[in-house]
């Protein structure tokens, strides 16, 4: 349409209006319940809850005995900087994190397409997932020191089975949900039953698996602190433990503040991933 | 090629779907399978291509496979069938991989059918940047990858907006004309049938059974010249659905 | 952890009401003690109590159960309990730092003539050569906890053998009964702990005695009495007339169980009387004997070895547990009882 005929249009329009009366504008009522992106929001009511914490400690109005000021527990996380034990801990807690948390997966994916993928393994395993699953593994833990003993085997132990089971539930639950259409038509074509497999199910669950991460990586570091009840000196666990046991708050709140930011950057990481091998996805 | 269905019948749980079907699609000739919805075209067409066990009957081929040939039976979806996860390159090269092809040749078979399909450009796009046209030429151009004897095409023009689907017509048409591949093409659209096929088999309503096979005999690149003879032929072929169709609507079906 | 009884809740409440209504009338002044029903050493409090040397004092004692001395003392700190006993641990100090609570008297106590704690390893070390304390050098100790009392005794023993606390491998394991299974199933190679409990342990051979704690630490005051800072200031009254009713409750628990120079019926009164919170899951005649055997010494008079107190705390001092600042005066308050 040319703009003369548009203006023309319009022009008609407001004509066959106004000669039946006046016109109004509609009222709109589209707004609300979407989400805008606010980027600075989360650090500002993240730094204004430090500061009135600061000053209410400050002040007095929070007693020490209840919750010290942030700027201690700051001061016991440059002492664990200064004498070094930072890197102690963390890097211990990391290699039971990350040893625990690679097996788990790795098993927990294997079971899981195992259960995805034969009838066999789903009738025979999934009833025993379905059973263990909801078992606190920290009830387990005296077993597990029996088992794997005192050392590193019942630290890496506990985070294997805490991560386990959630992989298996979210693996199995991805290729149940692989398009059916997909597959026939990698039958239609020929494919090898490995094919199917290789390049059609497991980047069909992959969308289900990553998300598993994301609980698993959670619940492995809420078992970091389980894990390290026993017999560890070292690790981030242990020392929220001897700072619960010495009534040290600053260095509670400290060691609390190291497994946020462990969790955080792990989220990060898993979202990073998420975006490098989901990309297709948008 | 030829393909022939003999004496197909097939039952889903209680109820029949397919009752005694016979038929065969000659060498280089379409033939669609028209019926109201729920007949079972679907089902008779997995049956067709060795995706589905019938449970009386038997599917047969006859005569040899073109030379190269890597799957003789090749289907064309509905839905596309694309990987998400690869591109317009990719999800032809998934069909090739299997077959022990060398990279460089690979390269070339997937080169060819992308640019016989107008993808040159598009080989590297990810099937979500895709309008459904584009997705179902992808799925040609796959198909046509692996050079078929015997395309099996399941309403391919159905997941498509009017435009597209003419638009898309002429590309099948244009490629039967080069290549004269047999097919089976399975719709609900008339027009589609009576555009493209060289018989056109009518079913009834569940249990499907033929109805009545018309002949088309006038030259597929006549035909959009001759929209009034195939508007009688359509109203005709309605005419034979017509009583189904209405009775098919009113059914519960919880079949496919 | 702890209960507060609805019972409590509505006597307070009618407490103080009548305080409104007749304030003449004297009630006897009421008090939450906290015990842990797996240690003997909480007796004296519970037979004063059953003996009435509370009442007698005009005061009606109501007892909360702890699984272990950290959430004891956190209570005491929060008012929400006013008396208990446990070792001198880092948290016991950290509060004693903050302000909120102090020790005040003395109660499980070293003396040569009595049997005290014992050095144990698993049946296996001692199979492997560690036969005497000195062997411990590279060879790992079960503790609960990062400063608890068996930290300590390690390190004394190591002090004491002349080789580095950084060569006895501490192994935490929160609860005592997650030691002894450790001990027992060869996880870990030593442990010090209570006879009573020491004993029971040998008796079954997967443990062996090496040594006596009282060969590292002189006197050593094992567990102290202690309350809120509040109670010392504001009710210094209170805390006289609890020691005093739990004095006569740790005379009556050495002539019974330590010196054995009360009458049997007496005693078997008082043991039964125990039995009433300590090892109460179990049937009296199995109970008995535990609580029985290999008692150690209550201090008289709740008296208090400062001497002791302070190596302690220099002890974790010198370990970073504790904040530098923490003086004696700050943990101890030594005006209720004889210090020496």
């Amino acid at each position: 349409m040319s703009h003369e005929a548009a203006a023309e249009g319009r022009e008609r329009a407001e004509e066959d209006v106004a000669a039946r009366e006046a016109a109004r504008p509609v009222p709109f009522r589209g707004g609300g319940f979407t989400h805008r992106r606010l980027g600075p929001v989360a650090p500002i009511v993240f730094l204004a809850i430090i500061a009135l914490w600061e000053v209410g400690s400050r002040t007095g109005a929070i007693s020490p005995v209840a919750l010290p000021a942030p700027s201690e527990a700051l001061g016991a996380l440059a002492d664990l900087v200064a004498t070094g034990m930072l890197w102690k801990h963390v890097g211990a807690s990391l290699y039971r994190l990350s040893l625990g948390w690679a097996l788990g997966s790795l098993l927990g994916i294997s079971v899981g397409l195992m259960i995805g993928l034969f009838s066999l393994a789903r009738a025979g395993l999934l009833p025993l997932v379905s059973a263990l699953f909801p078992i606190p593994k920290i009830a387990l833990l005296p077993l597990f020191i029996i088992w794997f003993g005192i050392g590193e085997g019942s630290k890496v132990a506990t985070i294997l089975f805490g991560t386990f089971f959630p992989t298996v539930i979210a693996t199995y639950g991805g290729v149940d949900n692989v398009d059916r259409n997909l597959i026939r038509m990698g039958q239609s074509f020929g494919l090898s039953w490995l094919s199917i497999v290789r390049k059609i199910i497991i980047p069909g669950a992959m969308p289900a698996i990553l998300s598993g991460f994301r609980i698993s990586a959670s619940i492995a570091i809420v078992l970091l602190v389980a894990a390290e009840m026993i017999g560890a000196e070292t690790g981030i666990g242990a020392y929220i433990l001897m700072a619960g046991a010495l009534f040290a708050l600053d260095q509670l709140i400290a060691g609390v503040a190291l497994l946020s930011t462990l969790g955080l950057a792990i989220a990060w990481l898993i979202g990073r991933t998420e975006r490098a091998l989901l990309a297709w996805r948008a | 090629m030829q393909l022939i269905l003999r004496g197909i019948s097939h039952r889903y749980g209680g109820t029949n779907v397919l009752e005694d079907i016979s038929f065969a699609v000659g060498d280089g000739e379409i033939v669609c399978i028209v019926g109201p919805s729920g007949c079972g075209k679907s089902t008779l067409l997995r049956i067709a291509g060795g995706l589905e066990r019938p449970d009386a009957g038997e599917v047969l081929v006859a005569g040899t496979a073109p030379d190269g040939s890597l799957n003789p039976l090749t289907y064309i979806f509905q839905d596309f069938a694309l990987l998400p996860w690869r591109t317009v390159a990719g999800n032809v090269s998934l069909v090739l991989e299997d077959h022990g092809i060398e990279a460089k040749k690979r390269r070339a078979i997937i080169d060819d059918v992308l640019s016989r399909t107008n993808l040159s450009d598009f080989s590297h796009a990810l099937p979500r940047q895709l309008s459904g046209g584009m997705k179902q030429r992808v799925a040609i151009a796959r198909a046509l990858a692996v050079k078929p004897a015997i395309m099996l095409m399941d309403e391919p023009l159905s997941a498509l907006d009017s435009q597209t689907r003419e638009l898309l017509m002429d590309d099948l048409v244009a490629l039967w004309q080069r290549e004269r591949f047999s097919a089976c093409y399975v719709t609900h659209n008339l027009a589609e049938a009576v555009r493209l096929g060289r018989r056109i088999v009518v079913l009834s309503r569940r249990p499907g059974r033929i109805r009545e096979v018309v002949e088309i005999d006038m030259p597929l690149t006549e035909r959009p010249g001759r929209l009034v003879e195939l508007e009688k032929l359509q109203r005709r072929v309605w005419e034979i659905m017509r009583e189904e169709a209405r009775e098919a609507d009113r059914e519960i079906s919880d079949v496919t | 952890m702890f209960t507060v009884t609805r019972r409590s809740f509505v006597v307070a409440t009618l407490a103080g009401a009548a305080g409104l209504v007749a304030a003449g009338a004297q009630a006897a002044d009421k008090i939450n003690v906290g015990i842990i029903p797996s240690l003997t050493s909480h007796s004296p409090s519970i037979i004063a109590e059953a003996k009435g040397y509370f009442a007698d004092q005009d005061l009606e004692v109501e007892f909360v159960s702890f699984q272990s001395a950290q959430p004891m003392a956190v209570a005491i700190a929060s008012g929400d309990v006013d008396f208990g006993m446990t070792a001198i641990s880092g948290g016991l100090i950290s509060l004693a730092d903050k302000g909120v609570i102090k020790v005040i008297g003395g109660a499980l106590q070293e003396t040569p003539e009595i049997e005290g704690q014992k050095i144990l390893v698993s049946k296996a070390a001692h199979d492997a050569g560690v036969t005497s304390p000195a062997d411990l050098k590279g060879r790992s100790f079960g503790i609960t906890t990062t400063g608890s009392s068996f930290h300590y005794m390690a390190h004394k023993i190591a002090d004491g053998e002349g080789f580095a606390r950084s060569e006895i491998h501490l192994r935490p394991l929160q609860k005592v009964p997650a030691v002894i299974a450790a001990l027992k199933s060869g996880q870990i190679d030593a442990w010090s702990i209570v006879p009573n409990i020491a004993g029971s342990l040998t008796a079954g051979g997967d443990v062996v005695e090496i040594g006596k704690v009282s060969d590292y630490i002189d006197d050593y005051q094992v567990t102290t009495i202690f309350t809120s800072t509040a109670n010392t200031q504001e009710k210094p009254d209170l805390v006289k007339r609890f020691l005093g009713g739990l004095s006569k409750g740790m005379d009556d628990y050495n002539a019974a169980l330590v010196d054995k120079t009360m009458g049997e019926d007496e005693t078997a009164e008082i043991v039964a009387a125990i039995h009433e919170y300590i090892y109460a899951d179990q049937p009296l005649d199995k109970a008995a004997p535990r609580i029985s055997t290999g008692a150690m010494r209550m201090s008289p008079n709740a008296a208090l070895n400062l001497a002791s107190v302070e190596d302690q705390l220099e002890w974790f001092k010198s370990e970073g547990l504790v904040p530098e600042g923490v003086s004696m005066e700050k943990l101890v308050d030594a005006s209720f009882v004889e210090t020496y």
